[in-house]
């Protein structure tokens, strides 16, 4: 792993507009991502973690350019991709992939394993005729599957058997960068272990870079580097794994670890329980200042008054809170 | 006396490729006012076995054998016309998703009341003042003008405590909860446990608890039943499960889990191989497949064996101190 980032992502927001009446008028918008940065280094897996509507699957879909960005800029190597044409997108691609949550709905049920696996060959033309079915077999082989599925349908598989089909296919074209958005949410429990094996294989053997979005906190401490901490369209914490587990600081980051049920009876009432009152509000209208101050048990005045920025407090680690900076979370 | 004690419950699926068992001869039993945690993988039995306690399984399912006795009357034997008194009124169920479960064209308000008429006799006006009770008892924020609203016009969390508010309208002694928290986000998730686990506490309702999730069993109940391929795997109490589980896919489940409390650089160990098909069920053990102890007997019937305290596991091997075959001795 190297300092140099591969994604850069700076003040990048998406508003959905709401239209209303007979005319269509543009009443109001959806704030899905709301000015958000970060950065992604070679060899490192971001994790961006947050409950729903917080904008994580958006800013995926974004770097990836399968939405286009209200504003904001996002760097890929280097190389100022916003504004970039159709064509150049395409090029981009070969570099840049995705692996989709639902290995049900992100394969076409009429094609074979082959059809499936082999078609980024085809659309990019990397290989071609014997060469293709060759390499085909080697995607396979290289997901845990088998040159006998090839012509097998996604109906004959499991869910997990699948996702591997899904992670090939993304393999195809021999990315550098992979948006793995929530890939083992639809698995059962002792199918993830598998696939998140397999994805930590394949990074290390290919020398990949994952985004990786999940809701989940204990997959993402799992398999990530760094992680970003996400709530209604904006960055709350970032930092290196260890420390935004061992030592979060902003409330709602808090409140989100203590909130997930541990496996284990005997450690039941030892932890003390954070419970966040009332519901995440929504994104059209998100609170004054914070947007996170009606839940929060530390709000204070100012809360509801300023937006905090994301400040750095110790190296790596940034937290956007006021309560933090004027040292009452330490 | 136990509340609800199923046994040998067997029921099945007719399908184009022929007839696949989801439940294959369960049988476990349930006190009052306890809760009791069903675990298991998509297509271990777990929602079928709670939909056959309720009797809503229709064709081309069928509940073939079996008896299912709730407080002394065994429920396969009732007419249709008293299931109907005994659902929603004596048992009492919660299913996943809010949303496809409430009826979106009648105010939150109209589908409690409508239980609290059916199954209690009451007036409107009282029946509305029933709903407005417990849609403050799970706490809806102003629960006066809520009751008027529709479902769309509540959050997940909220349509999630609105049902378990009908759920618990007309005091049933048996709440059935069907992956209730698995559609929320955490933070709404651990409201959503802590108030179920409070309304137990207030009404004496015996709950059981369906969900994949380990973590949300392990906090919320007493007993936990883990299921694989339609039946038991092993059943005890929540220590016994999951410090000490004796069956090697509940021991293969807990050690693939991501957990907080682990190093976070270890790598997982999965459990190898696919969930079973229920078209092609292995002759004995539904995990032999999977298993890294397996045997030749273990492709024979298992047996259900008592390891004491009222800890059951499906297992030939399950008293010994287990080793890898194959693994160096």
């Amino acid at each position: 792993m190297t300092d140099e980032p591969l994604l850069e992502v700076a003040d990048l927001k998406k508003y959905f507009p709401v239209n209303a009446g007979v005319f269509g008028r543009h009443v109001a918008d959806v704030k899905a991502v709301d000015g958000v940065s970060f950065s992604v280094r070679k060899g490192e897996t971001l994790g961006l973690v947050g409950e729903s509507g917080s904008g994580k699957t958006t800013i995926g879909r974004m770097v990836l350019k399968l939405l286009p960005a209200t504003s904001g800029t996002i760097r890929f190597e280097g190389r100022d991709i916003s504004d970039i044409s159709a064509r150049q997108t395409r090029e981009l691609r070969r570099r840049m992939q995705i692996i989709f949550q639902d290995p049900y709905g992100s394969l076409n049920p009429r094609m074979t394993i082959g059809e499936i696996v082999s078609e980024p060959l085809a659309i990019h033309g990397i290989a071609r005729g014997k060469a293709r079915m060759e390499r085909t077999v080697e995607l396979l082989r290289l997901v845990g599957l088998q040159s006998s599925h090839l012509n097998r349908y996604p109906n004959e598989f499991s869910g997990g058997q699948r996702q591997r089909v899904g992670i090939a296919r993304a393999l195809a074209v021999e990315p550098q960068f992979i948006v793995c958005d929530e890939p083992v949410s639809a698995l059962d429990v002792s199918i993830q272990a598998q696939v998140l094996n397999l994805l930590e294989d394949l990074r290390e053997r290919l020398g990949l870079t994952y985004l990786f979005i999940s809701h989940d906190l204990s997959v993402v401490r799992h398999i990530s580097t760094r992680v970003a901490v996400l709530y209604l369209g904006k960055i709350f914490e970032i930092a290196e794994r260890s420390a935004l587990y061992e030592h979060p600081l902003h409330p709602y980051t808090q409140a989100l670890l203590a909130a997930i049920p541990v496996p284990d009876p005997a450690l039941q009432g030892t932890q003390k329980r954070v419970l966040l009152s009332g519901d995440v509000p929504t994104a059209i209208a998100p609170p004054s200042g914070c947007r996170f101050h009606p839940r929060c048990p530390f709000a204070f005045d100012r809360c509801s008054v300023d937006e905090p920025a994301m400040r750095e407090v110790a190296v790596g680690h940034s937290v956007a809170c006021h309560a933090v900076e004027n040292g009452t979370i330490r | 006396m136990a509340l609800l004690e199923v046994r040998n419950l067997r029921t099945t699926f007719k399908t184009e490729d022929g007839t696949i068992t989801a439940v294959n001869g369960l049988s476990f039993s349930l006190d009052a006012g306890q809760t009791l945690g069903i675990v298991g993988e998509s297509g271990s039995g777990k929602s079928v076995t709670s939909l056959s306690i309720m009797r809503l399984i229709d064709r081309p399912g069928r509940i073939e054998s079996g008896e299912i006795f709730f407080d002394g009357r065994d429920l396969l034997k009732l007419r249709d016309e008293e299931m109907r008194h005994v659902r929603g009124h004596r048992i009492a169920m919660i299913f996943q998703d809010p949303m496809t479960s409430l009826n979106p064209v009648l105010t939150i308000g109209e589908q409690i009341a409508e239980v609290v008429r059916l199954h209690l006799g009451r007036n409107h006006r009282e029946a509305r003042e029933t709903a407005i009770e417990m849609l403050r008892k799970v706490r809806i924020p102003s629960p006066e003008k809520r009751v008027d609203d529709y479902p769309h016009q509540f959050s997940g969390g909220m349509r999630q405590r609105a049902m378990i508010a009908m759920a618990l309208s007309c005091n049933p002694q048996l709440l059935i909860a069907d992956e209730p928290t698995t559609a929320l986000d955490v933070t709404i998730q651990a409201q959503v446990l802590e108030l179920m686990n409070e309304l137990q506490r207030e009404t004496g309702a015996a709950i059981i608890l369906i969900t994949h999730d380990l973590g949300v069993v392990a906090e919320t109940c007493k007993d936990v039943l883990v299921m694989y391929g339609g039946n038991m795997a092993e059943y005890g109490d929540a220590k016994q499960i999951f410090n000490e589980p004796r069956m090697p896919y509940t021991q293969g489940l807990l050690a693939s889990l991501p957990r907080l409390d682990a190093p976070a650089n270890a790598r997982l160990k999965p459990i190898p191989g696919q969930p079973p098909n229920l078209h092609r069920m292995p002759p004995g053990c539904a995990f032999a497949p999977r298993c890294t102890y397996r045997l030749e007997r273990c492709d024979t019937p298992v047996p259900v064996t008592d390891l004491g305290n009222g800890h059951l596991a499906r297992c030939w091997r399950c008293t010994e101190a287990l080793v890898p075959v194959g693994a160096a001795q």
